[in-house]
């Protein structure tokens, strides 16, 4: 039998617990194919849960890192992925597009592409497989049960409570306000709350909470109250009306279908809440009914309907306290108390419905597709907790099925335990700040899953010192030794939270605990992660006699550090300190009646402007009635003037003053380096239909072959000595120079944050998070040193990253490098465009789209004619200016980043300097693996190419394009110029993006020699008439145009963009081809490669190309 | 998007004690007199199918081709040659399948839909369209559980009354039902049950493989087959609305012959015939009657 297989169904922990890496590291390929048929044709036949994902995880690792890191058949294996089977992965069909793939594999021999095809697959299903587990218990645990079963009103069992009904003559009715706290952890235990591992490892999952209340420090004079308040009202029309005050959000739903629609707008949340509070029972979900019965019967008579107000008091998201789930678990709190499922209307919640609240929020959340830990409805009890997972014993749903149940125990912590004493020191020790970073915690939360079920040695060790260090940090809460505690917490994030998963940290937070230890020494007694990562919500802990200044200090500090690190690093808000306190009564709810059934200012403000605008007559009574609230709150009760305001703000529109003083377009173009010859060019050639989204693509009648393999200089095996010295004498002869493009923003890498890629300080590499830009110039150095002649860095910029880049290099001292820097700015921009009319119809009609639901198709097509109307109106083609500035800009492309280089001097003064200079090596900032290798430059130099390109075998995510054979000619082509998205899979190789320049020759393509490079006019003429040759790329771009106070409205434009690859294609250019190694042509296109990136030694392989200053 | 072609059908026709029932005639919605094999070949010519393969017990493939001459499909015979049940007889038809995707119902029902294309027709198109198998099924009470093959899972997001299949039980108690076959969107009480027309995907052979080498000589069910095609692969269910007749029950050949009439041409005429049937019918004395 499988030794794998042994290790996953072994009895023995000592077996159960081995890791897959020591498993793996001596067997031959061969073995590890034979290990993972066998794993395959087995994790069929069990029915334990934990059997399956653990041999799921085990064959994604075999594929993701062990495989691919053996130098033999897998690395040169041909076999390409089948396109139909990463259809089926897009369309997540995982078992299909596994076959898919082990069909191929048995065929046509293993290889890379496979292998990553297999990996990606094999982890989805596994991740899918754990979320069916969660949905399947979420179902089945006890009091969730009848709303599956709950399909048709006339089963409808829920009635409103009676008091909610009640009012009297003129009055309103009734407002059921729930205010909630939220919780903060102590400690996680390594994560320990994720539902996998409380299932699957029930004794070893155990956090230790507590329920706050919050206020931002220095703005509220009331202190600290429950951030989260929740509002039910019964209103007289039958429909459900969701109010989100703080995302400023309403809808009415009249349709119990458009309920269920979770991604429609922002109130998902709520729509969730419903949902798992029973009100409109899961089972409803297509069941074509009409809403009205469903109210009907919970009203008792038709003609009403409910309202639901939710409320988040100044926490931002990305606070790691838990707030959307403490929102989901407030709402279904006052929907089970609105509804008698709860025993008590108002006041606290008894310990059992309490777990009906934390099961209901873990549904909710299930069908919100959002997700955390069990720990995250915490706040919903009071005080301080200890919760535990629990084995699963006969009678309880989960029994057979994993080791432990869902839902933890919940363990209040009682004064004898943790004295008042020593809850007030608590309080006056922690400074509770919000750094500002909004990062998303999803990942992390899969990142330990994974690694806990692969099990590697320091991993595990890491989780048992975790489950001491909560040990430890119980029996200091009893003795009262907060001191002690900020130790503990310190150790936890500095030790075991850190070797689980090393992205939980990042430099901001860091530079912050080194600052804070520099100022308060012996002061500062400890930093305190919350959640599941930092740089969001924090803790620091202060000797109480200095926490006042650490809190002014600490708020100095976040500004100062998060400010110079802000061009690389994504920053949602600025960072606030908190003051907080311990809630001891949980959530906790009030009946407003009469007179003082308000809700708050801001609802108001949210829904008043709507109604405002309807015509009066066919406003409701209880809408009438609360137009007149307001007004008599406006007039007489206190804080009227300021409510009155800011009513007022939100209904007249009103001009930006900030706008009048910004740039304007005009300056702002020609600061950039606008062209606006070219442009016009763009505009005719649009206008006409000569170039356009469909004209993107190469005509059918091209035809595209793949590349054979001995047509390419295999740069993956040992270089014949001959090219490696010739680039050594290269090298030392300096003729050599690195340019790095740094042009882009990075959209994918910070999800459209607009923050600068190049500066993102993305890994910690021998010891300290480096950017991307440090990397590049260390290598640099590295090479200068080793064939002792300094190699000239030039580093191109664009309109967007020019600034902090050179603020960056200055600031860092160019992180220490000593060799020549050059900095080349952007010397071009473009001006957006409105779209053709032919163009949207092609990208809307056209193209394969994801289809809404009926309804949300019809929102679509009425929007999408009104665009096209709006698109005619303002003329096809015309210039996009009716923006701010820099929304009407975009970025060009890549390719014009080397003729800047011409035309920015920076060229020309390299040639200065260094009259020998002969050949550039230019590269993408992401592709860190890249440097200066003597075999490949050796070879190009041989070759006497004008231009080498290097490619990598294609994996399942390297998308848009590759190198093909087009009517013969070898060349590299976009995915954007690919008649159809099957021919991507065809081409066995990937564009990595990286060429070797001959400087002479490429200037001679240009029309151009060394002595024209101060000439200004010829260079804009040969620049120019090059990029008329080059073809233009079309896209769309969604922008969005913002006005009056939050409102923004979202506008298709054209934009255009050429590219560097499309230079092959030239005649004129001798190009070649090299096939590299992953580890040098991989780029980081996204945060999530990051850990994979790291665990399969390629962050080693790049660590040892470097040699940084420090 | 995935799509598939479906060219293919295979129909079983009756099991050894009622070979005949194929051969039966009835006259269809035009009046036009035909056999039920004849009628349910039919069904999957107006659904697109090109090549129909009928599974039959030795000796009877003459005698059904002379049933089946004109009705626009090429037939093939695929002959079962041991007595293993249903779901053997559609394993028999794996080396007509080939590995395309088929349309599958048995040979003694007869399908009345509200569509005049038939049931079939947009059992395939859903297929085609979704890339994957699918069933159809009918919205059915508690009480007929004993008789179905039933199919647990969730409504498929914005395509009312597909459903992606996550368990199938062949025949399960109303406790096990409860359990695993819970259906959003259902009234309590209501399931989900065959309604013995298939489209499926050549994977359905390789599991009918492994479960009969497991059972030797005994018998496995489609259902069960089914249950471990929806652990490895998309599997979908689609709502029907039409009726279905098994034409091998008392009267099932009388009843199917009504449907087929009241919602034909010579509708007004049968109700015709039929009011003066029950007009000229001696009436109890009061009192006297059950």
């Amino acid at each position: 039998m499988s030794g794998l297989w042994k290790i996953i169904t072994a009895a023995d922990p000592q077996i159960r617990n081995r890791s897959l890496d020591d498993s793996c590291r001596n067997a031959t390929t061969e073995q590890l194919l034979d290990e993972a048929a066998e794993l395959e044709r087995l994790r069929h036949s069990s029915e334990n849960l934990y059997e399956r994902v653990r041999a799921l995880f085990f064959l994604y690792a075999i594929h993701r890192f062990h495989l691919p890191a053996r130098d033999d058949a897998i690395a040169t294996g041909k076999a390409l992925i089948p396109f139909h089977g990463y259809e089926q992965l897009l369309s997540r069909r995982y078992e299909e597009a596994i076959g898919i793939f082990l069909a191929a594999q048995e065929g046509e021999g293993p290889s890379d592409g496979i292998s990553s095809a297999l990996a990606a697959a094999y982890r989805g299903l596994a991740f899918q497989t754990l979320a069916d587990q969660v949905r399947r218990s979420v179902r089945s645990v006890r009091g969730n049960q009848w709303m599956f079963r709950t399909g048709h009103p006339a089963d409808y069992a829920l009635r409103i409570r009676p008091e909610l009904l009640m009012r009297g003559n003129g009055d309103p009715f009734p407002i059921l306000c729930e205010a909630t706290p939220v919780r903060m952890d102590l400690s996680h235990s390594g994560w320990s709350d994720i539902f996998f591992l409380g299932m699957d490892l029930p004794e070893m999952a155990r956090v230790l909470n507590v329920s706050i209340d919050l206020a931002i420090h220095e703005a509220n004079a009331a202190g600290p109250k429950p951030p989260v308040e929740t509002y039910l009202r019964v209103v007289d029309r039958p429909v459900i009306r969701l109010v989100s005050v703080d995302l400023d959000a309403t809808a009415e739903i009249g349709d119990l279908q458009e309920l269920f629609d979770f991604g429609r707008d922002y109130l998902g949340l709520l729509k969730a809440a419903l949902i798992a509070s029973g009100i409109v029972p899961p089972g409803m979900e297509g069941s074509g009914q009409p809403l009205t019965a469903v109210l009907a019967q919970l009203m008792g008579r038709e003609g009403l309907g409910i309202e639901i107000v939710s409320h988040v008091n100044n926490i931002p998201k990305g606070s790691r306290l838990a707030v959307s789930t403490t929102l989901l678990a407030s709402l279904i709190s006052v929907l089970m108390r609105a509804t008698g499922q709860a025993r008590s209307l108002t006041g606290p919640l008894a310990e059992a419905e309490r777990r009906v609240v934390a099961a209901r929020a873990i549904l909710g959340e299930w069908l919100g597709g959002s997700g955390g830990g069990w720990q995250d409805s915490g706040g919903v009890w009071p005080g301080i907790k200890l919760i535990e997972g629990v084995r699963a014993a006969e009678g309880d749903p989960e029994f057979g099925i994993s080791r432990g149940r869902l839902l933890p125990n919940h363990r209040i912590l009682t004064e004898t335990e943790v004295s008042a004493e020593t809850r007030r020191r608590l309080q006056e020790s922690l400074v509770l700040v919000h750094g500002g970073m909004a990062q998303d915690v999803g990942p992390i939360l899969e990142m330990v899953a994974e690694r806990y079920l692969l099990r590697s040695d320091a991993e595990w060790a890491a989780r048992q010192t975790a489950c001491k260090i909560l040990d430890e940090i119980i029996a200091d809460l009893h003795m009262g030794e907060v001191r002690a505690i900020g130790g503990a917490t310190q150790r936890n994030f500095d030790g075991p939270i850190q070797t689980i998963i090393p992205w939980a940290s990042n430099l901001y937070t860091e530079t912050l605990i080194r600052k804070v230890r520099a100022e308060f020494g012996d002061a500062f007694w400890g930093f305190w992660m919350l959640g599941g990562m930092s740089g969001g919500g924090m803790g620091f802990i202060f000797d109480p006699k200095r926490k006042p200044e650490a809190q002014q200090r600490l708020g100095d500090l976040m500004r100062e550090v998060s400010g110079k690190l802000a061009g690389g690093v994504a920053f949602a808000m600025k960072p606030v300190v908190y003051d907080f306190s311990i809630n001891e009564r949980g959530t906790f709810a009030e009946l407003k009646l009469g007179a003082d059934a308000i809700l708050p200012d801001d609802y108001y403000n949210t829904v008043l402007p709507a109604m405002l605008r309807k015509d009066q007559r066919l406003l409701s009574e209880c809408e009438r009635g609360d137009l007149e609230r307001f007004s008599s709150l406006s007039h007489d009760a206190p804080g009227a003037r300021e409510r009155a305001r800011g009513f007022l703000d939100r209904l007249l529109p009103h001009g930006n003053r900030d706008e009048e003083q910004a740039e304007t377009l005009d300056s702002v173009l020609a600061r950039n380096g606008f062209d606006p010859v070219q442009h016009e060019r763009i505009q005719a050639e649009l206008r006409a239909g000569h170039i356009g989204v469909a004209q993107n693509r190469l005509p059918a009648s091209v035809q595209i072959e793949d590349v054979a393999a001995e047509q390419l200089f295999d740069a993956r095996r040992e270089v014949d000595t001959k090219f490696t010295k010739m680039g050594e004498e290269a090298l030392a002869a300096g003729t050599v120079a690195v340019v790095t493009w740094s042009g882009g923003a990075g959209s994918r890498w910070t999800h459209g944050a607009g923050v600068v890629k190049a500066l993102s300080p993305f890994c910690r590499l021998a010891g300290t998070h480096r950017t991307f830009l440090e990397v590049h110039l260390a290598k640099s150095r590295r090479a200068g040193k080793r064939f002792g002649c300094e190699v000239p860095h030039a580093i191109t910029t664009s309109y967007l990253t020019h600034g902090p880049i050179e603020e960056v290099l200055q600031r860092e001292g160019a992180y220490g490098y000593t060799g020549p820097l050059y900095l080349s700015a952007g010397q071009s921009v473009g001006l957006r465009l409105i779209p053709t009319v032919r163009d949207l119809r092609f990208a809307w009609e056209d193209t394969p789209q994801q289809l809404l639901d009926a309804q949300a198709q019809k929102v679509r097509e009425s929007v999408r004619a009104a665009l096209i109307a709006w698109a005619r109106q303002a003329g096809e083609a015309n210039s996009y200016t009716d923006n701010l500035p820099l929304q009407c800009l975009h970025p060009v492309g890549h390719w014009y980043e080397i003729p800047n280089l011409f035309r920015s001097g920076v060229l020309a003064a390299m040639l200065e300097a260094r009259p020998q200079l002969r050949t550039l090596m230019v590269h993408n900032v992401d592709t860190v693996g890249v440097n200066v290798d003597p075999g490949i430059l050796g070879w190009h130099i041989a070759r006497k190419a004008t231009m080498t390109a290097e490619v990598v075998t294609r994996r399942i995510e390297d998308r848009g394009g590759g190198l093909a054979s087009v009517d013969g000619r070898v060349r590299l082509v976009e995915g954007l110029a690919l008649p159809s998205e099957e021919i991507e899979f065809s081409l066995s190789y990937y564009n990595s993006n990286t060429f070797w320049i001959d400087i002479d020759a490429l200037l001679k393509v240009f029309g151009l020699s060394r002595r024209d490079l101060r000439n200004e006019e010829k260079l804009a003429v040969a620049m120019r008439t090059m990029a008329a040759r080059m073809p233009t790329y079309i896209t769309l771009k969604d922008v969005k145009k913002r006005w009056g106070k939050g409102q923004e409205d979202i506008y298709p434009v054209a934009q255009f963009e050429k590219l560097w690859g499309d230079m092959t294609a030239l005649p004129q250019i001798a190009c070649e081809y090299v096939i590299v190694p992953r580890a040098r042509g991989q780029q980081l296109k996204e945060p999530a490669q990051l850990d994979g990136w790291l665990r399969d030694g390629s962050a080693e392989y790049v660590t040892g190309l470097c040699e940084f200053a420090d | 998007m995935i799509h598939m072609q479906i060219r293919k059908a295979v129909i079983t026709a009756a099991g050894r004690n009622q070979r005949n029932l194929p051969m039966q005639t009835l006259f269809d919605q035009q009046g036009v007199e035909r056999s039920v094999l004849s009628l349910v070949v039919r069904e999957a010519v107006r659904a697109g199918i090109t090549d129909v393969c009928i599974v039959v017990w030795p000796g009877d493939e003459e005698p059904y081709a002379r049933l089946l001459a004109d009705d626009g499909a090429r037939l093939t015979f695929v002959v079962q040659q041991e007595a293993r049940g249903y779901a053997h007889a559609v394993f028999s038809s794996r080396s007509f399948v080939k590995d395309e995707p088929f349309l599958h119902f048995v040979g003694d029902h007869i399908y009345v839909g509200q569509e005049a294309s038939g049931s079939a027709k947009g059992l395939v198109e859903a297929a085609a369209a979704e890339g994957c198998a699918i069933s159809a099924v009918q919205v059915t009470r508690e009480s007929l559980l004993p008789f179905y093959g039933t199919v647990g899972g969730q409504p498929v997001t914005g395509k009312p009354g597909l459903y992606r299949v996550e368990t199938v039980r062949e025949k399960p108690t109303p406790t096990e039902a409860e359990q695993d076959l819970i259906v959003p969107g259902l009234r309590s009480g209501q399931y989900l049950c065959f309604y013995g027309m298939h489209v499926l995907t050549p994977a359905i052979f390789a599991i009918l493989s492994e479960m009969l080498i497991a059972a030797t000589a005994g018998r496995v069910t489609l259902s069960a087959a089914l249950a471990v095609l929806a652990e490895r692969q998309q599997y979908l269910a689609m709502i029907q609305t039409g009726q279905r007749f098994d034409v091998g029950v008392k009267y099932g050949l009388f009843t199917a012959q009504l449907a087929l009439a009241l919602s034909g041409q010579d509708r007004d005429n049968v109700l015709t015939h039929l009011v003066n049937v029950l007009a000229a019918r001696e009436m109890p004395v009061k009192g006297e009657g059950a």
